[in-house]
Formats: structure tokens, sequence, C-alpha cells
């Protein structure tokens, strides 16, 4: 039985930014399949962001293949691929008074006919996203209301009411503490789990990536420094090469947890 | 006054050189503080009137030199027989014709200061209105006497005569035209000729707006027979609206047009102003500008001719 | 229910335009009168109109820009179709339409002014550039009208300042019938970018993501609106705050569910101005108000009302 077809594949792409002295992202390859959770590594500038862009087609490689379900990322119809990828992205700027219910409804958007409303299928699924990211209990909260973690979930939310083959989250756990990152690893790798949906994450956490990924691809300016699984890409040597740190690795359930060491300053003599 | 006199008045008796000092002293200190306390402007003897903003205006002697910054006292002056006294005139005074001989100082509106001082008058005569009262002192602060008179209604233009008459020595000739003038306003107050017909002064169309009676134009049409159907409105014009004027259902529509084509004004071929009877009809009273855009010695004329428009002489449009 | 309440509303608010104003027509005679059917009723229509296309037109606005303090005559509309105006009196323009055509062609040129300057990096609005610009434009556009009036014939350009500050004396069956014919276009364009509107407060990316053609919804709501907005210029001079507060209140009825709130705010904003031009007509008379006077005598109050609860929200 041949694998299932991988929902994003990204083949040796390389991009500049116009005006650009050198290559944002170059000989880039990726895959993320049904039930993967792949996470995406490295420093600031390192083309995270540049990768994500690419993967969603709002930008167009200059060389390779960048393909949602077989197809070009940039030339799905935005309504088509919202049908196909939910996105979860790293600002979210919700100047209205909304209910947690009616921003989680925004996701069905991608289904929707244009005069037609909203049907009862269409209220279930969210029904579904909600208990999924245990939210349930907030559905007619306002939002504002929410504290930082019960928010992100609600945007988990409502990217699931998408109903997604592949969900993509920027750096979901900026600015949230221990309990409500954890929290949000957890609920990512459980919807992984049980539904089958392939992930996409860029994040800034080595140790949660390495112990919820399937695979992990680590960027060091615009180029892979390392791909595969954790305890294959998360080594000391390229961990220290790329964040040019020291560091010691442990080990945790089976897989590589980095400890940064400490490297005073010496003061002048 | 008792200093000056204390000034003038020469010593009689004989003076010793250190009382003759101590003596020119006190007759320079007294000069100086006459000096200081002596109005600007009233030399013993000259013509003084308080104007319609309360300001003391004083000639020494009857101006010989005037600007008009109003066509109708352009038209008083000329009439009392003053015209030939007149430097400057303002770009609408028109009337009598001999008026366009006269310099143009521009639309007085606001009045060009610096112009009117070009022509070097002795009296620049005003509109009473706010501008004009700043206009007014920068020309006193020029040494130029300006004055400024009221000039809404009929009955200012009894007191504006006289007061022109009085600043260039033409009493007599404005006593006159102030008496024919006076008794067109009703002074002595007697009762109007009862109207025989109604009429509006439409001023502006979107949004119309019409004459009430704290106008002359209210006057006007009052003498020539005409109830005037906004007669209610206490001030001279007011925005009403289009249903206000149709209920009213005035015989006439008048409206102050020069340059427009004989006929109709432009509004009458709008669709909502032929609610209004009058448009319908086509009343209306194409009126110029020159003899009823203000009050002035022509008003009995205009009275006249509102009159003979409205009977159907003389040229009434349809 | 709600919905019931705001069509009794704007039902009453027609009605009393029909019914009340500063001529006596007797009750039994108000079937037959000319003065209800051919100048009260277009009017009261006409009032509907403007006030509803201003309504949604503001709300639409205030979606696109992400500024609840938006309304349609920042962008520089106002002052385009005011120099339009002038102009055409200025050159003494004759005909009972060359006023409203000219305060059109003006407003449509200051649109056009706007929308260029909006344009960053060719193809993208940026809806903060929109504001700016049109502040910029307005203020321009009002510094000319100025100076032209100020150099020219006085007393009928001075008038021409009253027609700008708002009325609807002009209505009449013709105005009604072209703006019934004009309106529903842009009205539709709005209605359909309701549901992206409501995508795009979450702001561009994330809106981009659930599927929304943000360039193109941005473009179409900015013209909608502005074409609404110059059209009611056009026909009845600067009536301020209807735009404005209108989507505020609608807002707190219905939310920023678009799909809602448009037509809310069209149906609040026409019975707001009709009610505005039944009270400019007989509070004073036989004088009457301007109605922007009114509906900003109606509107700041009501604004102000609006601003304690944000703050204390």
């Amino acid at each position: 039985m041949s694998p299932p077809a991988p929902i994003l594949r990204l083949r040796d792409v390389r991009y500049r930014y116009p005006g650009a002295s050198q290559d944002a992202l170059a000989d880039v390859s990726l895959t993320v399949g049904p039930g993967e959770f792949h996470a995406v590594l490295g420093p600031n500038g390192s083309g995270k962001t540049t990768l994500v862009r690419l993967a969603l087609g709002a930008l167009s490689p200059a060389a390779g293949r960048a393909e949602i379900a077989e197809r070009p990322a940039h030339l799905w119809p935005r309504q088509e691929l919202a049908r196909v990828v939910g996105v979860v992205p790293q600002r979210e700027d919700n100047l209205f008074p909304q209910r947690v219910r009616e921003t989680v409804l925004l996701g069905r958007y991608p289904h929707l006919s244009l005069w037609g409303r909203e049907r009862p299928e269409d209220h279930a699924a969210v029904e579904r996203a909600l208990t999924a990211c245990d939210v349930a209990q907030l559905a007619d909260r306002w939002v504002w209301t929410l504290s930082g973690g019960e928010y992100q979930r609600v945007r988990v939310a409502r990217a699931l009411a998408q109903e997604p083959r592949l969900l993509v989250l920027d750096e979901p756990g900026v600015s949230l503490d221990l309990r409500h990152e954890m929290a949000l690893f957890e609920l990512v790798r459980g919807l992984v789990d049980r539904t089958g949906v392939g992930v996409l994450m860029i994040t800034h956490q080595l140790n949660l990536a390495a112990r919820y990924a399937d695979t992990v691809l680590l960027l060091s300016d615009g180029r892979p420094a390392a791909a595969g699984v954790p305890g294959d890409v998360l080594t000391r040597e390229t961990v220290e090469r790329v964040f040019a740190w020291p560091v010691t690795m442990q080990s945790l359930d089976g897989r590589p947890q980095m400890v940064p060491l400490r490297q005073p300053k010496e003061p002048p003599a | 006054m008792a200093l000056a006199h204390f000034a003038r008045r020469r010593s009689p008796i004989s003076i010793s050189p250190g009382m003759g000092i101590f003596i020119m002293r006190r007759w320079l200190l007294a000069w100086l503080l006459l000096a200081a306390c002596r109005p600007s402007g009233r030399p013993a003897g000259g013509l003084t009137v308080t104007d319609a903003a309360g300001r003391t205006v004083s000639l020494a002697a009857p101006a010989r030199r005037v600007v008009s910054l109003l066509p109708s006292f352009t038209e008083l002056l000329f009439a009392m027989g003053a015209g030939d006294r007149l430097v400057g005139r303002t770009a609408w005074c028109d009337y009598p014709p001999a008026a366009h001989a006269v310099p143009s100082v521009g639309d007085g509106m606001p009045p060009n200061v610096e112009a009117v001082a070009a022509r070097h008058p002795d009296l620049v005569v005003l509109y009473h209105s706010g501008p004009n009262v700043t206009a007014a002192e920068q020309l006193a602060r020029l040494g130029i006497p300006a004055v400024l008179l009221d000039l809404n209604r009929l009955e200012d233009l009894g007191p504006a005569a006289r007061t022109l008459g009085r600043l260039t020595g033409r009493e007599v000739a404005a006593e006159s035209l102030a008496a024919a003038m006076d008794s067109l306003a009703a002074r002595p107050p007697r009762p109007a000729p009862p109207p025989f017909t109604s009429i509006v002064f439409v001023v502006w169309d979107n949004p119309p707006i019409v004459i009430g009676r704290g106008s002359y134009l209210h006057q006007l049409a009052a003498l020539a027979g005409a109830r005037n159907v906004f007669a209610d409105v206490t001030v001279p014009s007011a925005q009403v609206s289009l249903e206000t004027i149709a209920a009213r259902d005035p015989d006439w529509i008048a409206v102050l047009q020069d340059s427009a084509p004989p006929g109709a004004p432009a509004f009458a071929t709008r669709r909502e102003w032929r609610a209004v009877r009058a448009v319908r009809e086509r009343r209306f009273l194409l009126l110029p500008g020159s003899l009823f855009g203000r009050p002035g010695p022509r008003s009995a004329e205009a009275v006249r001719e509102l009159r003979a428009r409205i009977e159907g002489v003389g040229g009434a449009s349809r | 229910m709600r919905w019931a309440l705001l069509g009794s509303v704007a039902v009453l608010a027609l009605l009393a335009s029909v019914m009340l104003g500063p001529a006596a027509v007797p009750w039994g005679e108000l079937a037959h009168s000319d003065i209800v059917w051919n100048l009260r009723a277009p009017r009261a229509v006409l009032a509907f109109l403007v006030g509803g296309s201003l309504g949604v037109a503001g709300a639409g606005l205030q979606a696109l820009v992400r500024n609840p303090l938006a309304d349609p005559f920042l962008l520089g509309l106002s002052g385009g179709a005011g120099l339009g105006a002038v102009v055409a009196l200025a050159l003494h323009l004759s005909g009972p339409w060359a006023l409203p055509l000219a305060a059109f062609a003006g407003a449509l040129a200051a649109l056009g002014l706007v929308y260029r300057m909006g344009l960053v990096g060719g193809a993208a609005l940026d809806p903060r550039i929109l504001l700016l610009g049109g502040v910029a434009v307005g203020a321009f556009t009002a510094a000319i009208t100025t100076a032209i009036v100020s150099l020219a014939d006085a007393a009928e350009l001075r008038n021409a300042f009253l027609w700008l500050w708002g009325g609807l004396s002009a209505a009449s069956w013709d105005s009604v019938l072209l703006l019934a014919l004009y309106a529903p276009v842009p009205l539709a364009v709005l209605m359909a970018a309701a549901r992206p509107l409501d995508l795009l407060a979450l702001g561009e990316e994330p809106a981009r993501y659930l599927g929304a053609d943000v360039e193109a919804v941005k473009r179409r709501v900015y013209l909608a609106a502005s074409l609404l907005t110059a059209a009611a210029v056009a026909v009845s001079g600067v009536i301020g705050f209807v735009g404005l507060v209108i989507p505020h209140i609608a807002r707190l009825a219905w939310g920023h569910h678009h799909r809602a709130l448009l037509p809310a705010a069209f149906i609040g904003g026409g019975a707001l101005l009709a009610i505005a031009d039944t009270l400019a007509r007989t509070v004073v008379a036989p004088r009457e108000l301007p109605v922007g006077v009114v509906t900003a005598l109606i509107g700041v109050p009501v604004f102000a009302l609006l601003l304690r609860r944000w703050t204390i929200a």
C-alpha cells in the first residue's frame, strides 16, 4: 500500500525578495502528509516566514516547486485553498468586539456561497471545532474577556472550523505562559492523532518541537541545516552551529532536549 | 479747556528774568498737557456727527473729496448735488451714469483701505457692518475720517441723507431729498394702501431663501400694494421650505435678476418648483438689481415700477 | 424582533415626513394634496435613500479602514463636490442639473485622487493612506473653493455654501428616480462584500488565509462607498453624522455581522434622515433649518453617549 499523498510538498524551493542581495530561502524541501506534525525551527531571519508564504502560495518560488495536494500553491484559488489549509497567523488584530462562537464561525467562510446563509452543517462544524479545542464552554463569551491561552485555542478552533487537511501555525506559543503553551502543543498533537490533519508549525521552542513533532526542519540563513526526525536533527553540533551558542543535549522520552550553557562575559581587565 | 485758556492768556504783569523762566516753564508744561488731552480731530467750530456705530466723526470743513463705499450713498450724494465731490466709488456704483466717471476703489466687500487712501479723501462713507467697522478704524488710524451709516430699510434713507448733507455742506438739498424719502417711509406713520395681490421675493432657490418683513423689499412691496406672504418672518431673509411657498400661494414671484435673459429664472424648470402656482403660471417679476437691489433715492420710482409690472403695464414677465 | 422595531421606526418616520410639515394640510386632503404628493412624498423618499446610502457607506468604510471614527466625508468627497459646485456657479453654468452634476463630477475627481494616493506598491490599497489622503484632499479642495469664492462674485457663491451645508429642498420625483436607479449597484457591491468585511475585521492577513480576496474587497468597498457618498452629496449637499453614527447604533443590536449590519444601517440611516428632515422643516416653521444642523444636533449627543460606552467597556 503506497503512503497517502502529501498535502504539502516543497521541492528545492528558492526565493529572493525584490531588491535583496541574497536569497531568503534556497534549496529547501519539506513534506507534510496527513497525520504528520512537522516543525520548522531556526534563528530569527532564517527564512521561516518566507517558507510559510511560499507554502501558502502568497509568494511564487523562483526555483523549485511548492505544491498543495499536488497542485502549485500559487495557482490555488483563494477560497478553495482555504477549504484545504487552515492558517493561524502570528498576529491578529481584532478591533471589533465579538463573541467566541461568531469568530469561530468566520472559519466557515470558505464553505459558504456568496449569498447563501450559514447552514446546519456549518454550525455543526463550529461545534466540533469548539469541542476539539476544548473551548466549547467559552462559546458565548466576548473574545476580549479571554486569556491569551484561551484566545489562542479559539483561533485554532477557527482554523479547524475550515475543516482543513493541513493546519499551519506561525509561532503560536509566543506570549503564552507555561501552562497555556503546553496545553496548545497537546491540543495540536491530539488533533493530529485523532483527526489525521497535517500540521506545519513554525516555532522557537526547540524542546517542545522535539517532543511533539514527527519531523523537524532546521533553517539557517535560508538554507536547510538539517531535516528529519528530531533525534537526527537536534544534535549538539548542529544546534550550536546554527544558533551560535553553546548547548548541551539531554534526552527525555527518547527525544533530544537542549539546554543552553552559560557564557558569562569576562569583565574588561 | 481751562488749561488751554491758561496757556493762551498773556500775563499782564511785568516779569523779572527768574520769574520769567518759571512762567515759561509753566507755559511749556501747560502746552504739553494741553496737547496730550486735546481729542484728535476736533477743531473748534467744525462739523461733528455721531455715526451708526457710535463713533464721533468731525470735519473742519465740509468734505471736498469723498469716497463712497455703497451704491446708495453714491446715488444720494449725486442726488443732493455733491456728486462733483466724489473721488472714489465701488465697482457696483452704477447710478447715475455720471458715477462711472468717478474712479473705482474695488468692490468694497471688504473695502480696500489702501485703494481708498490712495484717493486722498477727507471723508469716507461706509455701510454699517462688522467688517466695515474694522475698515473705518483702519482709515481713522491713517487720519481719514470715516462715517458708518445704516441703510437697511426705507426709514434709514432720510437720516442718511441728512448726515451726508451736513458733512458735505449741502444741507438744504439734502433736506428736501430726506423729506421725500421720509414720506415714502411713512414718517410720520400713516396706513399703508390695502394690498390687492400677494408676492414672494425669492433670493435663492436651493435652499429656498425668501425676503421677510425686516427687509426694505417688503416695504416696497407693501407700498406697491402687494402683500408679502412671508410677512410673519421678522428677519430680512430666511430659508423656508418649498412647501410653505406652495401653500401660501403667492400671486407673484419676484426675483432680483440683472444678467439672465428675460423670461423666467433658472429654477422655474425644476420639477419641484412647479408645485407653486405662480411658477406653473409663469407669474415672475424679474426686477433689475440696480433699482431694486438697495434702498436709495429712487425707491419711490422702484415702487412705481413694481406696481406697474404687477398691473401688467410696462413689461411684466410672462 | 429587532428588525420589526427598526422597520416600524422607518415606516413611522416616512409617515411623519409625509403627514407633517410647515404647510397646514388638512388630514382629509392628504391623499389628494399636490403639496404632499409632489413635495413631501418625494422629499421623504429622497431623505430615506440618501440617509440609507450614507449609513451603509459609513458602515462599509468603517470596516474597510478598520476605524470606528471613519465617516464617508473623511474621504475628501465633500470638498470635491463643493469645489465642483462653486466652479459651476462661477462659470454660470445653467440648467436645473448643472449644480448636482458638477458636484458629482467634483466628488469623482476627489475620489480618483485619493484612490491614486492610496495605491501603494502598484495594486494594494492601504486604508490608512486612504484616510490621510482623504483629509488632505478635503482640505486642499476647501482652500481652493474659499479662494474662488473670495475672488469672484461674492453673493451668489456665498449661497453655494448654503447648498453645501445640506438640504433636501431640491427633492422631486426626478431626483428620487435618479438615485433609485443609481444606488442599487453600489449597494449590491457592498452587500456582496459583507462577509469578507467580517473577515477583514481580523486583519488583512487572517482574512486572506480564510479565503477572502482582500485586494478586490478593499477596492470594491472603497469605490462603492465613495460612489454612494458622491451621489448623496450631489443630490443633497453634505449631511454629516449619519454615516458616522448610524453604523455604531446598528452595531449595538446587530454586532459586526455585516450581512445584517449593512441592511440595518441602510434602514436606520434612512429613518434618521427622514426624521431629521421633518424636524428641520417643522420646528422653526415657516423657516427651515439646514438638515445637516439637525443631524449634528441629534448625532453629537448620541455619539458622546456611544463614546462613553466604549471607554467604559
